[in-house]
């Protein structure tokens, strides 16, 4: 085969794979926003954070294996998440302009959260095993077991995720929430408890995307915010409260980075995507698929 | 309002009679003066800052992006170029202005998160994007140095007497203040607190809310750029470590702490901020968790500031206030 067609497809298998990441941490991102209309500044440092527990288990436990992490470290972030939820965000919710007051308490909780990491672990980045060694060869080029592994969890995620929002009671009292806050708290929906779970839910699906990119990248105690920022601009590019808007950007984009990191090198990654986010603002600041708010 | 102005404006001018006659005392302590100068540069930054968030209600963290924008081009144009260190922060100012305006007219559609967004991500951008350059003479991440010093005729300022540089830096804050304090209490501040207080009713006013929006993010980007211009001559190094998220979280506290929406509270937050800083140095790592909740507990417990919370500013300024403790309508808190 030529060589450069195989390099290109390496590429695109490459995106792909950072793609699923993206997904799991957009579809975090869009329902925090999108159901309980706070945005979470300290997003990034939750991504981090995710990460750091995993480390924590795997340099704790010699035995410890990755099943065992994500039963751990997923439902210890929704507990963070709702935690932070009740004592950090509840209370700011009354007040007036309360959407800038919580952008600045989670913009705190962020440095705060990102200086505990670097008090604790230090500056020096922290890497996690891999999640599967090997790599397998179909049709002449090379595809780690740990890629494919990422994809797979992140589409049984999403497919779960998309289950609980359409099927059980909490995702479809979400859903109402989204389209009428007020239309919701009439007919009985508990509202501060279900924002309570969405913050739990959006800092779970955060903590799984850092579990998953942690053996790809290393952890550091400021490294949430560059995933952070890219998870942002695809859901804006997605539409805000588009499941699957947010899905097609996370594809579109990852794959995009990923020919841009190849061929111009990893400095142009951060100038690219601000582009991209500057294009989505000024020609359709609704995105792809979403009801602009 | 009348009152109201007067009284800003006598914190305003007392403070600067403060500083003015402080280095007849202070002369010897070049410790001390190198503080306050820092104070001055980083307090007239969040004071504009502050103009931009808590008077025009525009959510921006875009300022540090503007600021290193300046400090470069100044530094670049007088380095290489050889123009005069005190054309090139005008220069440096005009671009800053540039980048605002540019970055400003993408936000005019947008509202809250998205604004904020945008801003923060010029901020992220800027640091790779002098990397990028580092063929132009930006330095790279090394950093830009041996700019030039400022001079005024025969006179060359050095760093071994920093009292020139402590007057000149009262000069060029107390000019940005003054600028930012004739502006909110002039017509143009009316309409774009008009524009955050009710921005429907405003509106049908006849308030042009494009032309308010981007003169904001002009002026502050302006207003931050000569700042950051008179910073790159003053400090003669400068980097990308400007941009680094702990500068970026003192800048944010000093506002917070002042009182957001408070005219002289952002530039008094500086000293607070900036002493206290030094005063916590000792504690290393552990001085940036702490500055971290202090953010959080201090917009819980003390949403107005420190200036704020005084008694004769809390009934006359209740109004003005961006954050305030008081219950909001339903409505207000149901708007996405």
């Amino acid at each position: 085969m030529n060589i450069w067609v195989q390099q290109i497809i390496q590429v695109i298998i490459s995106g792909i794979v950072t793609a699923s990441a993206y997904a799991i941490m957009g579809i975090g991102l869009s329902v925090i926003y999108g159901i309980s209309r706070v945005f979470n500044f300290a997003y990034g440092s939750f991504f981090t954070w995710g990460a750091y527990f995993a480390w924590i288990l795997f340099a704790t436990f010699s035995w410890m294996n990755y099943p065992l992490v994500f039963l751990i470290v997923v439902p210890a972030m929704f507990f963070l998440g709702m935690g932070t939820e009740k004592v950090v965000v509840r209370s700011l919710r009354w007040r007036k302009n309360w959407q800038v007051t919580t952008m600045m308490v989670t913009l705190g909780l962020a440095f705060f959260m990102d200086n505990l990491a670097l008090v604790i672990f230090g500056g020096f980045a922290k890497p996690l095993p891999p999640l599967f060694r090997g790599a397998i060869n179909p049709f002449g080029f090379t595809l780690s077991v740990q890629d494919l592994a990422m994809l797979i969890i992140a589409i049984v995620v999403i497919l779960v995720f998309s289950l609980f929002m359409s099927k059980t009671r909490v995702g479809r009292c979400m859903q109402a929430i989204s389209q009428d806050m007020t239309g919701a708290e009439i007919v009985g929906i508990p509202i501060k408890k279900i924002f309570s779970y969405t913050f739990g839910l959006s800092t779970a699906l955060v903590g799984t995307g850092g579990i998953l990119l942690a053996p790809r990248y290393f952890i550091t105690p400021h490294g949430g915010w560059a995933p952070f920022f890219r998870v942002f601009v695809i859901v804006a590019f997605g539409g805000l409260g588009s499941i699957r808007g947010t899905l097609y950007a996370a594809f579109i984009l990852a794959i995009f980075e990923s020919f841009v990191s190849w061929g111009l090198g990893a400095t142009w990654v951060m100038p690219f995507w601000f582009l991209v986010f500057l294009g989505v603002l000024a020609f359709r600041p609704s995105g792809l698929m979403g009801t602009w708010g | 309002m009348k009152m109201q102005m007067r009284q800003e404006l006598i914190i305003f001018l007392a403070i600067y009679l403060v500083l003015l006659i402080l280095p007849v005392f202070l002369y010897k302590d070049a410790y001390v003066i190198g503080i306050l100068i820092t104070c001055m540069v980083w307090g007239a930054m969040a004071s504009v800052w502050n103009f931009t968030m808590g008077y025009a209600g525009i959510f921006t963290f875009g300022q540090f992006g503007f600021f290193v924008v300046a400090a470069y081009t100044s530094g670049m144009v007088t380095k290489y170029l050889g123009i005069s260190p005190w054309l090139g922060i005008l220069i440096g100012g005009l671009m800053a202005a540039l980048v605002g305006v540019l970055i400003g007219l993408p936000c005019m559609k947008l509202k809250g998160a998205y604004i904020a967004l945008i801003t923060f991500a010029l901020h992220l951008v800027v640091a790779p994007m002098i990397k990028v350059a580092d063929p132009l003479g930006t330095g790279g991440s090394t950093g830009l140095m041996s700019i030039p010093k400022l001079s005024i005729g025969a006179y060359t300022f050095s760093r071994i007497d920093l009292i020139p540089w402590y007057y000149t830096a009262l000069v060029i804050s107390f000019l940005v203040l003054f600028v930012v304090y004739k502006t909110i209490f002039s017509s143009i501040g009316l309409g774009f607190i008009g524009l955050r207080d009710s921005e429907d009713f405003a509106k049908t006013l006849g308030i042009n809310e494009y032309k308010y929006k981007l003169m904001v993010f002009g002026l502050s980007a302006f207003l931050t750029g000569i700042m950051g211009g008179f910073y790159a001559h003053y400090a003669g190094i400068i980097s990308p470590r400007l941009l680094g998220l702990d500068i970026f979280l003192l800048v944010m506290l000093m506002m917070i702490i002042g009182g957001m929406g408070i005219f002289p509270g952002a530039f008094l937050g500086g000293f607070i901020i900036l002493f206290l800083n030094e005063f916590l140095r000792p504690l290393e790592a552990y001085r940036f968790l702490i500055f971290g909740a202090i953010v959080v507990v201090a917009i819980k417990l003390m949403p107005e500031g420190i200036l704020g919370n005084l008694s004769f500013f809390k009934n006359r300024m209740g109004k003005r206030l961006l954050i305030g403790s008081a219950k909001a309508e339903s409505s207000n808190s149901q708007k996405v």
